[in-house]
C-alpha cells in the first residue's frame, strides 16, 4: 500500500478568514497531523498562485491527498479538484474543510474559532486518508428512442425526434394511431375540427423515414438502463398483411357481420374486419379475432374471398420484435370514468344520457349521425343539461380536477347552441377557464344564452312530480347560488366524465419500472422542476399518462419530454458519475432490501457464477446513500461517502 | 498475551494437522478462503503481523464443531479470542454487520454515568425488589427495535420467561442498569470493555444479593458461567431457563391451546436447533428436548445434524456476517424443512434473528425458499401454558 | 470553573441544511461555536453508527438535519431518515439519554436563520443538562 502523503492548505480569504481564525496556528497544528508532509497557509488558495502551491508540492513533496481549509465546498470543490487533477492526482484524493461559511463568518471569538478550525482540519484529514481514487466513466449509448402510446402525445414526441434525424419506434396498443383526439370533433377553445389538425401529423408518422410504427402492439419486456435499453415488442396478428393491405375497405363492406364501432364510442357499427376510421395510420384493416365467425366457427372467410391484395391471412401469428434503444418516453394517455358507477345519473339505465366522447362522435360530420345532434327517437332536443365534474373533484372517485371538462362543456353548449334551438344549462361546480383563449371562450357563450347553475347534481330521473316534467329526464341539484333545490327537465344530459389513469397503469409503471402518484397517473421526478423526467433516468412521460389535461398542454409536454430524450442521446454516450453505490459480493446476501428502498431503481438482485448478490447499474444509481443505510451486512457502500470517511471525520472530530 | 502465550493456552502446537476442523466447519464448507486448520499453522509458521490482518480472523462462528472433534484437543475459538484480541488492538475488527450499530450500543453500556431505561415492557409480569432468584434480561431491549423488520422480538422472549417464572411461583429480581454480559466484545476481541461490563454487572449483582441468575439467552449463560470467573467474582449460580424448567416439569401443567379451544388437537410437528452456546459450548441438549416433549400436542423431529452435531445458525457477534453466512442459513433451514416439521424452535434469540433474516427476499427475483416459522423455545413453553388460564 | 461547553456534531444534507449554514456564515448569522457538521449527500444516507460513535467520542448532542420532505434532491431522503431516525431514538432512550440531545430538523437552504436558532436552542438545552451520559469517565 502506498504511503499517505497529506498536503493541508489553510486561506486566509484576506481577512475573511484570517481576521477570525489564526491562520498561521492552525496551519502549524495541521503540520502535526498524522501522515501531512506539509501543511501552508496563503493569502487566496483559490488564486493562481495559491493553486500552484498545491500543483508543486503534489509534483515536488509526492503529495497525495490535499486538504484545503477555507470556504464551503459547494463553492470551490470544483476548482480544488480540478487543481489536483492539472497537477496529475486523482481528483477524489481532496477534501475541503469549510473554515469560512462554518467558522470564521459565524463566529467572532477568536480563539473558539481558531480551536473549531483546527477540529475541522483534523476530520479533513483523516477523511482524505480514507479517500480512493476514482474514475468518471462511460459507455457507449444507443441513440434510438422508444415512444409508448400513440395519441397526439406520441405523435408529437415522435416527430420532433425523428426531425432531428434520429430514429423512433413508436409502439401503439390499438389498431391506428390518433388516440382520444381522432375521436374528438372540434377542440376548444378555437374550435378548430381535430381532424384537421391531426391527420397531417398522422400521416407525417405514417411516412416519415426516421419512425418505425409498431401499431396493434404492446411493449412485454424493458431490461437495461439508460443508453441501452432492451424492449421486446409483441406485434399482435391482424390476420392482415400490413404490407399487401391498401386499406381499401372491401373486406369490411364485405362482412356480413358487423358489431358496435369502439371509436364511434357504440353510437355506430363496424365490421369484424374493419378499419377504424376513415384516415386511420397506419392504414390497413385487422380482423377482430374475438368476433370473427370464421375463428369461431371455422366457416365464412368472405373478406378473403373479395380482398384483391389478397392480405388477408388467418394464419398469422404473433410476432415478437426485439428492439434497442436508449431512451423512452411513454404517452398512454387516460383512460374516460366509467359513468356507470355513480348510479344516480342513471348513464345506461335512461336513454339520451350521453357521456362527453359519445358526444364528439354525435356532432363530428363525419360520426355515425352526421354531425346532428338527435335524440333516440329521432328528434332534436329541445333542451339539454351539462354535467361537470363526474367523478372529478370527488372524495369518492377522483379528488383531482380533470382540468378539460369545463371547456369541453362550454364547447358543447356553443355547439348545440349553433347546431339546434335546444335551451342548454350548464350543472358546475366551478368554472375553471385558465387557459390561453379559454376566459374569452367562456364570456362568448355567456353571451349565447346558455343557463350555468352553480351546484352538483345529485341525481338524474325520470320520475316526474310535474305535467312539465313528464316524459322528460329531470336533472335535480341544489343551487349553491340561490341556496334552494331545483328540478331541471331536459331532453337530453350530456356527463363529463373524469379524465383516469388507464387501467393497466399500474402494469406499464412496472414494467418501465417508474412509480405512480398517490392520483394513479405517472409520478414526475419533481413536480416543477422536472416535470417529464421520472425517477428512472432516460425513461420520460408526456400528456394524460401523467395526469389529465387539454391538447396544448400535452403537445407542449411531449416536445419536452422529446427535447429530455434528444438531451441524453445527443450526448452520444453514458457518462457515469463515479460517486455511486457499490457491493461488496462477499458480503452481500441477496436480501433485495437495497433493491426495495432505492428509489431510482440502481440496485437490482441478480445471480452471478450461481451466486445471487445485488448489483447496482450506476448509470442509474444517484448516490443518495439509502441502499448502505438499510443493508444489515455493509455489503452496500457508496463511493466517496463510505462509512469509514463519515465515521473517521465524526471520531477526529471528536478526538481532542 | 502475545501470540506465542496464545498458541501454548490453545495447545496449538498438539495440532496433527489432521484436517478434521476443516472438514466440519461449517464455513469452511461455503468459504473456500477458510480454514481452522490453515488458521492454526499459519499461527505456527507465520510472523504473527500476517495473521491478525487477515479478514478471515473474524469468519470464525465459535461454533465449536472444530474442537469437539479435534483429536488433540485443540481449543480453536478460544485461540480465535485472543487472537482476535491482538488484531483489535491494532484497530482490525472483521466486517461488522449493522454497520456495528450492536456492538457500539454494547460499548456504550460500559459507560460509568449512564442510567438506562431497559425495563418499560414487564407488563402483566411480577417481578420483586429482593429475591435470591435474578433474571438477567441481556439485549433483548436494544435488539427490539434494530429487527422490528424481520418480526423478532426479543423483549417478547424476556416477558414470557418472567411469566413462567411466575407460574413456577417466583418472582425474579431485575436490574434495571443491567448491563451487557460483554459476549460480543470479549469474542470481537475487545477484553478492555468486555472487563468493564463484567465488573459493573458484579458489583451490581452483589448488591443485589441474589444467588441464582436465570438466563434465557445461551450466550449470556456462557459468559457468566464459564468467562465471568476468569475476570471477577460472582458468588451465585448462573442457570440456563430451559434447565430450571426441565426440573420443574410436573409445576408447569402444559397444555395444547386446541384442547382449550374444544376442537381435537392436531400433532404439531416441531424441530430444534441447538444454539452452540447451549450445545457444543455448555453441553446442554437434553433439557430443551424435554421440555418440548414434555407440551402436548407437539412432536420433535430431529433434523439430519443435531444434537453435538448441529450447525450454528451462520453468523456470530455481528460480524463478518457474509454470502457464506447465508449459504450456511439455507443449508440449515433446508434441514429443518426436510424434517416436514412447520417450526423451528431455538433457545437462543440471535439464532432466531439470523435465521429470519436468511429468509428476507425482497428483490424482484426470488431466491430459494427457506421460509419457515421460528420460535423461541420460552415462547413455544408460555404459549402451552397460557391454556390452563 | 469555566462553564461547561457542550459539543455538537450536526450531519446536515448537502443540498439543503448544509447550505443553510452556508448562507448563515454568507449572512454573517452568528450562532455558538459548539457545533461541528459533517457534510452527508442526504438526510437519508445517515448510519444509526454515525449517531451512536458520535456519542462514544463524547458528543453531548446530536442534530440530524436535511431538506424538507418535498425538497429532497433524492426524492424520499427525509422519510427515510425519519425511519432511521425512531429506531435510533429508541435505542438512545433505552440507554437513558434525554431526548433534547438527539435532534432531528429540516431546514431548507433558504432557512439560515433557523438553523442559527436551533444550534443556539441546542447549546441552552445542553448547558442545563450538562456533559452527557454516555461520555466516557466523566463524574456527573
Ligand atoms: C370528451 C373530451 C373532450 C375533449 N376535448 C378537448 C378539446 O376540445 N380540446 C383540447 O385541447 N383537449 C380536449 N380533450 C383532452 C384531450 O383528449 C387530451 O388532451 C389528449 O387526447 C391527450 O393526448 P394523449 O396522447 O396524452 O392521450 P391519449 O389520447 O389517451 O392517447 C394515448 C394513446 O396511447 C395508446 N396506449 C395506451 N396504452 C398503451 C400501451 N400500453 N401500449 C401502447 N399504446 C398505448 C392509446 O391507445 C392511445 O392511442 C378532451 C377530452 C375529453 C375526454
Ligand atoms: S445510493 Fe441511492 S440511488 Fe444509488 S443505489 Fe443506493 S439508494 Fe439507489
Ligand atoms: S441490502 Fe445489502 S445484503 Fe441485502 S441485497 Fe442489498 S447489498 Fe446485499
Ligand atoms: S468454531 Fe465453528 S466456525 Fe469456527 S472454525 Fe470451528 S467449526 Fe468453524
Ligand atoms: S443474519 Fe444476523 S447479523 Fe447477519 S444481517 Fe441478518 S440479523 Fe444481521
Ligand atoms: S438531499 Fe437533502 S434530505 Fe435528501
Amino acid at each position: 500500500m502506498e504511503d499517505i502523503r497529506t498536503g493541508v492548505y489553510i486561506c486566509h480569504c484576506g481577512l475573511n478568514i484570517a481576521g477570525t481564525v489564526d491562520v498561521e496556528e492552525v496551519a502549524n497544528y495541521a503540520g502535526t497531523l498524522p501522515a501531512v508532509v506539509v501543511a501552508r497557509h496563503y493569502h487566496y488558495m483559490c488564486s493562481d498562485p495559491g493553486q500552484a502551491l498545491i500543483k508543486d508540492d503534489i509534483k515536488n513533496l509526492g503529495v497525495n491527498r490535499v486538504v484545503v481549509a477555507s470556504c464551503s465546498p459547494r463553492m470551490h470543490e470544483p476548482t480544488f479538484r480540478r487543481a489536483c487533477q492539472d497537477a496529475g492526482l486523482n481528483p477524489y484524493l481532496f477534501e475541503h474543510a469549510n473554515i469560512r461559511e462554518h467558522c470564521s463568518w459565524v463566529h467572532d471569538d477568536k480563539r473558539l474559532a481558531t480551536e473549531k478550525a483546527k477540529d475541522l482540519v483534523r476530520a479533513a484529514v483523516r477523511r482524505v486518508s480514507f479517500h480512493e481514487p476514482l474514475e468518471i466513466k462511460e459507455r457507449p449509448l444507443n441513440p434510438n428512442v422508444l415512444v409508448v402510446g400513440g395519441g397526439i402525445a406520441g405523435i408529437q414526441a415522435a416527430l420532433d425526434i425523428a426531425n432531428g434525424e434520429h430514429r423512433v419506434y413508436l409502439v401503439e396498443k390499438e389498431p391506428a394511431i390518433g388516440g382520444h383526439m381522432a375521436q374528438l370533433d372540434r377542440t376548444f377553445p378555437t374550435l378548430d375540427c381535430s381532424e384537421c389538425i391531426l391527420t397531417p401529423k398522422m400521416t407525417e408518422v405514417g411516412q416519415h423515414p426516421f419512425i418505425t410504427l409498431l401499431a396493434y402492439s404492446e411493449v412485454e419486456e424493458v431490461v437495461g438502463s439508460v443508453g441501452n435499453f432492451k424492449v421486446r415488442v409483441k406485434k399482435k396478428a391482424r390476420y392482415v398483411d400490413e404490407e399487401k393491405c391498401t386499406g381499401c375497405g372491401v373486406c369490411e363492406e364485405k362482412c356480413p357481420w358487423k358489431v358496435d364501432s369502439e371509436f364511434e364510442m357504440g353510437l355506430g357499427k363496424r365490421g369484424v374486419v374493419y378499419v377504424p376510421f376513415a384516415q386511420a395510420i397506419p392504414h390497413v384493416a385487422t380482423i377482430d379475432k374475438e368476433h370473427c365467425v370464421y375463428f369461431l366457427k371455422g366457416k365464412c372467410r368472405a373478406c378473403q374471398k373479395f380482398c384483391d391484395a389478397k392480405a388477408i391471412d388467418f394464419e398469422q401469428k404473433d410476432e415478437i420484435v426485439e428492439l434497442e434503444v436508449g431512451s423512452i418516453i411513454l404517452t398512454t394517455g387516460y383512460d374516460i370514468f366509467d359513468t356507470r358507477r355513480i348510479q344516480q345519473y342513471g348513464y345506461g339505465k335512461y336513454d339520451n344520457i350521453l357521456t362527453g366522447l359519445e358526444f364528439e362522435r354525435m356532432t363530428c360530420a363525419a360520426g355515425p349521425t352526421e354531425g346532428k345532434v338527435l335524440l333516440k327517437n329521432g328528434q332534436q332536443p329541445g333542451s339539454v343539461a351539462i354535467i361537470h365534474c363526474v367523478g372529478s373533484r370527488d372524495e369518492n372517485y377522483h379528488e383531482y380536477c380533470s382540468r378539460v371538462c369545463c371547456m369541453y362543456a362550454l364547447k358543447y353548449a356553443h355547439l348545440i347552441k349553433e347546431l339546434t334551438k335546444a335551451e342548454v344549462y350548464q350543472m358546475y361546480i366551478d368554472m375553471r377557464c385558465f387557459g390561453e383563449g379559454f376566459e374569452e371562450f367562456y364570456r362568448r357563450v355567456c353571451d349565447e344564452g346558455v343557463n350555468f347553475i352553480r351546484g352538483k347534481v345529485a341525481k338524474v330521473t325520470d320520475v316526474a312530480l310535474t305535467e312539465d316534467e313528464q316524459g322528460r329526464l329531470i336533472v335535480a341539484a341544489e343551487d349553491t347560488l340561490l341556496g334552494r333545490m331545483i328540478r331541471v327537465p331536459v331532453d337530453m344530459v350530456i356527463l363529463c366524465p373524469a379524465l383516469e389513469p388507464r387501467s393497466d397503469a399500474d402494469g406499464i409503471a412496472k414494467l418501465f419500472t417508474i412509480n405512480r402518484r398517490a392520483d394513479g397517473f405517472f409520478m414526475e421526478r419533481h413536480v416543477k422542476l422536472d416535470p417529464v423526467a421520472t425517477a428512472t433516468e432516460g425513461v420520460f412521460i408526456a400528456g394524460c399518462c401523467e395526469g389529465p389535461k387539454d391538447i396544448p398542454d400535452t403537445v407542449a409536454q411531449a416536445s419536452a419530454a422529446a427535447a429530455k430524450a434528444l438531451s441524453v442521446i445527443s450526448r452520444g454516450r453514458v457518462v457515469i458519475e463515479p460517486t455511486t453505490a457499490q457491493v461488496n459480493e462477499v458480503l452481500c446476501q441477496a436480501c433485495g432490501r437495497c433493491e426495495e428502498i432505492c428509489d431510482f431503481h440502481a440496485p437490482k438482485i441478480i445471480s452471478k457464477d450461481g451466486l445471487r448478490v445485488s448489483s447496482v447499474d450506476a448509470a442509474l444509481c444517484k448516490g443518495c446513500g439509502a441502499c448502505a443505510v438499510v443493508c444489515p451486512t455493509g455489503a452496500m457502500s457508496v463511493r466517496h461517502s463510505t462509512r469509514e470517511q463519515i465515521k473517521g471525520m465524526v471520531e477526529a472530530l471528536l478526538e481532542v | 498475551m502475545n501470540l506465542e502465550d496464545i498458541i501454548n493456552k490453545t495447545k496449538t502446537y498438539y495440532c496433527l494437522e489432521c484436517g478434521k476442523c476443516t472438514a466440519v466447519c461449517p464455513v469452511s464448507r461455503h468459504n473456500s478462503n477458510f480454514s481452522p486448520r490453515l488458521m492454526l499453522e499459519r499461527a505456527l509458521m507465520d510472523s504473527e503481523g500476517e495473521l491478525i490482518h487477515d479478514r478471515e480472523l473474524f469468519s470464525c462462528l465459535t461454533c465449536y464443531a472444530c474442537s469437539h472433534l479435534c483429536p488433540s484437543e485443540v481449543d480453536y475459538p478460544v485461540f480465535t479470542q485472543k487472537v482476535r484480541s491482538l488484531a483489535s488492538s491494532q484497530g482490525e475488527h472483521g466486517d461488522c454487520a449493522h454497520s456495528g450499530t450492536l456492538l457500539s450500543l454494547m460499548r456504550l453500556m460500559s459507560r460509568p454515568n449512564i442510567k438506562q431505561r431497559r425495563l418499560d415492557w414487564l407488563d402483566g409480569c411480577h417481578t420483586s425488589e429482593k429475591s435470591e432468584i435474578l433474571y438477567f434480561v441481556g439485549c433483548a431491549p436494544y435488539f427490539e427495535p434494530i429487527f422490528e423488520d424481520i418480526e423478532v422480538s426479543p423483549v417478547n422472549v424476556a416477558r414470557n420467561s418472567i411469566r413462567i417464572l411466575n407460574a413456577l411461583g417466583i418472582e425474579p429480581m431485575l436490574l434495571p442498569n443491567e448491563r451487557c454480559c460483554g459476549h460480543d466484545l470479549l469474542w470481537t476481541g475487545d477484553v478492555e470493555t468486555f472487563k468493564k461490563l463484567a465488573q459493573f454487572n458484579a458489583e451490581m449483582i452483589k448488591e443485589s444479593g441474589a444467588k441464582k441468575i436465570v438466563f434465557s439467552c445461551p450466550e449470556g449463560y456462557r459468559t457468566f458461567k464459564i468467562d465471568y470467573p476468569q475476570y471477577v467474582k460472582l458468588d451465585c449460580e448462573p442457570v440456563h431457563i430451559t434447565e430450571l424448567l426441565a426440573q420443574n416439569l410436573s409445576k408447569l401443567s402444559l397444555r395444547p391451546r386446541a384442547k382449550r379451544e374444544g376442537s381435537n388437537p392436531e400433532v404439531k410437528k416441531v424441530t430444534y436447533q441447538d444454539p452452540c452456546r447451549l450445545g457444543r459450548h455448555l453441553g446442554i441438549y437434553e433439557p430443551p428436548r424435554e421440555l418440548i416433549k414434555a407440551i402436548p400436542g407437539i412432536k420433535l423431529v430431529e433434523m439430519e445434524h443435531s444434537g453435538d452435531e448441529s450447525i450454528c445458525c451462520g453468523t456470530s457477534v455481528w460480524t463478518n456476517c457474509s454470502s457464506c453466512s447465508k449459504e450456511i442459513r439455507i443449508e440449515r433451514l433446508s434441514e429443518a424443512k426436510a424434517t416436514g416439521a412447520e417450526l423451528m424452535i431455538t433457545a437462543c434469540p440471535k439464532c432466531q434473528i439470523h435465521f429470519k433474516c436468511a429468509m428476507v427476499d425482497k428483490g424482484a427475483e426470488k431466491g430459494a425458499d427457506v421460509k419457515m416459522e421460528v420460535m423461541d423455545l420460552v415462547n413455544l413453553v408460555a404459549n402451552a401454558m397460557e391454556t390452563q388460564e | 470553573m469555566a462553564e461547561f461547553e457542550p459539543k455538537i456534531i450536526a450531519f446536515c444534507c448537502n443540498w439543503c441544511t448544509y447550505a443553510a449554514a452556508d448562507i448563515a456564515g454568507t449572512s454573517r448569522i452568528h450562532y455558538p461555536a459548539n457545533v461541528r457538521i459533517v457534510r452527508v449527500m442526504c438526510s437519508g444516507t445517515v448510519d444509526p453508527i454515525y449517531i451512536l460513535r458520535a456519542f462514544e467520542m463524547g458528543a453531548d448532542g446530536v442534530l440530524v438535519a436535511g431538506c424538507h420532505e418535498a425538497d429532497c434532491h433524492y426524492l424520499n431522503g427525509p422519510l427515510k431518515c425519519d425511519a432511521m431516525f425512531e429506531k435510533i431514538k429508541k435505542m438512545v432512550n433505552t440507554l437513558g439519554l434525554e431526548g433534547e440531545r438527539l435532534r432531528r430538523e429540516m431546514i431548507a437552504a433558504a432557512e439560515a436563520p433557523i438553523f442559527a436558532h436551533v444550534i443556539e436552542e441546542m447549546v441552552e438545552q445542553l448547558k442545563k443538562l450538562g456533559p452527557s451520559p454516555l461520555r466516557e469517565g466523566v463524574k456527573v
